[in-house]
């Protein structure tokens, strides 16, 4: 399951502060640029809901992930 | 399921079912009570697989009960898979320390405490008592077919991850940089671990083919999510950067043109250190570059590839709400 598009689209955000306003603004309409599958767009909206942008000192880090899975 | 068994297992959880299995552990491995110091050594391996599985911690995890759960949402009887549920505990134990020998990564791991020899011989016996575990399901009403099937599906899901891990120790850095690649070693090695569970699971509780296959592709991408989720963990907390493993983030970051790419190269890929940089500084780097966040968006993906499998599978009247809670 390579993503290319969903990769190029995180760039975007990631390496461009223009799109990344655009996208914290309107997801949608960043979203919209871009060949997502339907799966893959409900996930970018979830994980900006859930945990907004992640940068360096997040504190969504920390609730991001489950820390108690022993089976992995 | 009858309201009289699902009550009865609702107000099990989630501590007493930790300690059931905790005794039936206990049970698996007495024949080792008369050695105790190997008992004791065969304990350790286990706490560090699962504290759980040797004391109550108060910490309760879900992960070791999903047989359970899964044979219990499909036929509301979860003894049935008890027995094998602390059978895949003993074997995941002595993955974990053969990964260690191989891996010789971990300072604190049987291997680097114990020496090879003794790690080798502990890891023997955890497979062997599950082997035994496996037996034990006769007792708790299993048809003999029903016990030989699952032991065979076992073997198979863990010869899997044997050609996984396999796979892993052979390729050379610059081949598993590919994500098609990484996904599909990860869905071999550790997601295999969640999906055979709830292939027994199924199984044990007398599903149809259809309904354990559905099951099984749910613990499919239950897995992959959950060692996603480890790879976040493993980039946030350092243990992947000082180990130089590649992962999920560092594939994404890998694939980007420019100094971010060169200076991970250098690192993961050609283990030298052409660039200076501090642990922290790649953390910072992959953070950065987006990384993380395209990670947490895949392992979202396989979250909502999961929830799509219980959704449909409530459509027929199975209650989902033990195994949803996975997803949370």
């Amino acid at each position: 399951m390579e993503t290319k598009e969903l990769q190029e689209l995180v760039r975007k955000i990631f390496s461009d502060e223009e799109t990344k306003c655009q996208f914290i603004a309107n997801p949608e309409s960043v979203l919209s640029k871009f060949s997502l599958t339907a799966c893959e767009k409900e996930a970018v909206l979830r994980s900006q809901t859930k945990f907004g942008l992640i940068n360096y000192n997040s504190l969504q880090l920390s609730t991001a992930v489950p820390l108690d899975n022993y089976w992995l | 399921m009858t309201q009289c068994q699902c009550d009865k297992f609702t107000k099990m959880l989630p501590n007493e079912l930790d300690g059931i299995l905790r005794d039936e552990v206990e049970i698996l491995l007495a024949p080792l009570s008369d050695n105790t110091a190997f008992c004791a050594l065969v304990k350790e391996a286990l706490n560090k697989t699962n504290p759980n599985l040797i004391k109550d911690t108060a910490q309760y995890n879900r992960w070791p009960l999903l047989p359970l759960l899964v044979c219990d949402t499909i036929c509301g009887n979860w003894e049935r898979a008890l027995s094998a549920t602390a059978a895949l505990q003993l074997l995941k134990s002595a993955a974990d320390v053969f990964d260690d020998i191989e891996d010789a990564d971990n300072t604190e791991s049987i291997p680097a405490k114990y020496g090879i020899a003794l790690a080798a011989n502990t890891a023997s016996v955890l497979v062997v008592l599950a082997e035994k575990g496996f037996t034990r399901l006769k007792g708790r009403g299993v048809n003999s077919k029903t016990v030989v099937k699952l032991i065979d599906t076992v073997n198979s899901y863990y010869a899997k991850a044997c050609a996984g891990q396999h796979l892993d120790l052979s390729l050379a850095p610059e081949e598993i940089t590919r994500e098609d690649a990484y996904l599909k070693l990860i869905g071999m090695k550790s997601a295999f671990a969640a999906e055979c569970a709830c292939n027994t699971g199924a199984l044990l509780a007398g599903a149809n083919q259809d309904l354990i296959n559905s099951f099984t592709t749910f613990g499919y991408h239950l897995g992959m999510a959950a060692q996603i989720a480890n790879d976040i963990n493993g980039i946030t907390g350092l243990k992947d950067i000082n180990n130089r493993k590649i992962t999920l983030p560092v594939i994404f970051t890998l694939a980007q043109a420019g100094e971010s790419h060169e200076l991970l190269k250098s690192a993961f890929v050609e283990n030298n250190s052409k660039y200076t940089c501090s642990p922290v500084q790649i953390k910072d780097l992959l953070v950065h570059s987006g990384a993380i966040q395209y990670s947490i968006i895949k392992m979202e993906i396989y979250k909502q590839q999961a929830l799509s499998i219980l959704i449909e599978l409530e459509r027929t009247g199975i209650g989902i709400e033990q195994l949803r809670q996975f997803l949370d």
